[in-house]
């Protein structure tokens, strides 16, 4: 039906036009049909990939999952296990945000906050201690 | 190994585990591979016709090969061959649009140059500005450089229908399924298109 052969000496303009359309197809130079073998033979496994089974596929996911897997335990490092015993920075995010202020301050009349820190390092154990008391006693 | 009309219904309805579905697998390749095989030289000269420029005419047809593949495989093998014309003349009128957009987006620039693509252009300009086809184009000969313009000059539809129809073979139905039109369509722009092409290569071939 489609692969009629070239012919010549044709009387209609179906015919003869034909003829030459199926010549020039004949004359495609290598390079072309190399391209084209290429695209079909993507095309074929494009299509087979999505007619195999699940388990065929699970290739095709595991760049996802790794990144979905990296991005978990990324938020779960970030803000600590929830399961865990961190509960003056879950339970009380205020104390912990002050502390880093006290921390990060410098104070002109006692110079480093560093040096602060370490003087009065038994009153601030002390008030880490009741931050988690009163936390536990107020949940 | 059971036969079905087609080896997407094999693969719908399988139940047997012996064979394994592998095997139905890599028969559908083989089926979709010999089907893209047998139209794609084709459907490469119907788009170069259409584009003009094989760099486009050859990703129209790898989009389109795609497009079948990935959204169309499951329908019958028989339905393929309209489906596959009817995104490949999509891809191909995509292409010629936005061409038309870049052309008019160009002309408002200062000091722009007249886009190569202009349809309206004497056919010796065609050879020069295909510069990568030029061995095909005097391979092929003359008859069938001014076919191609002719072919270039006609409306789209009428184009497509004639190339579709005598060129690929589609009947009137399948043409009209890969136009997206009515089987009267088809007729008419089919009539037309020889009407023409007849007035414009009779005396010249």
């Amino acid at each position: 039906m489609n692969e009629q052969p070239p012919e010549h000496g044709l009387d209609t303009i179906e015919e003869r036009s034909r003829a030459l359309f199926h010549d020039s197809v004949e004359g495609l130079d290598f390079a072309l049909r190399s391209r084209l073998t290429q695209a079909r033979n993507a095309a074929v496994e494009a299509a087979s990939a999505r007619r195999r089974p699940w388990i065929f596929r699970i290739g095709t996911w595991t760049p996802a999952a790794g990144v979905t897997a990296a991005a978990v335990l990324g938020v779960f490092l970030w803000l600590g296990s929830p399961l865990g015993h961190h509960a003056v920075t879950v339970a009380d995010g205020q104390s912990t945000f002050e502390d880093l202020e006290i921390v990060a301050s410098v104070d002109e009349a006692t110079g480093d906050a560093m040096d602060m820190l370490q003087d009065d390092f038994e009153f601030y154990d002390w008030a880490d201690k009741a931050a988690v008391s009163g936390a536990a006693t107020s949940g | 190994m059971p036969r079905f009309d087609t080896l997407n219904a094999a693969w719908m309805v399988w139940e047997d585990p012996a064979p394994a579905p592998e095997g139905v697998i890599l028969e559908y390749r083989r089926e979709l591979d010999k089907f893209l095989g047998e139209i794609e030289r084709r459907a490469f000269r119907m788009a170069q016709v259409a584009l003009r420029d094989p760099d486009d005419a050859m990703d129209v047809v790898q989009d389109t090969m795609l497009k079948l593949a990935r959204s169309y495989s499951a329908r019958p093998s028989s339905e393929w061959r309209p489906l596959f014309y009817r995104i490949l003349e999509n891809g191909i009128r995509d292409l010629q649009r936005r061409r038309s957009v870049r052309k008019r987006f160009m002309t408002w620039l200062p000091g722009a140059k007249e886009d190569p693509d202009n349809e309206a252009q004497d056919p010796l300009d065609n050879v020069a500005d295909s510069a990568p086809a030029i061995p095909e184009i005097l391979m092929q000969g003359q008859a069938m450089q001014q076919l191609e313009v002719s072919l270039r000059a006609l409306p789209t539809r009428q184009r497509e229908a004639f190339m579709l129809r005598n060129f690929e073979g589609l009947d009137v139905a399948e043409t009209a399924t890969a136009m997206g039109c009515s089987e009267g369509s088809v007729k008419t722009h089919y009539s037309r298109a020889v009407h023409t092409l007849r007035e414009q290569l009779v005396g010249v071939w």
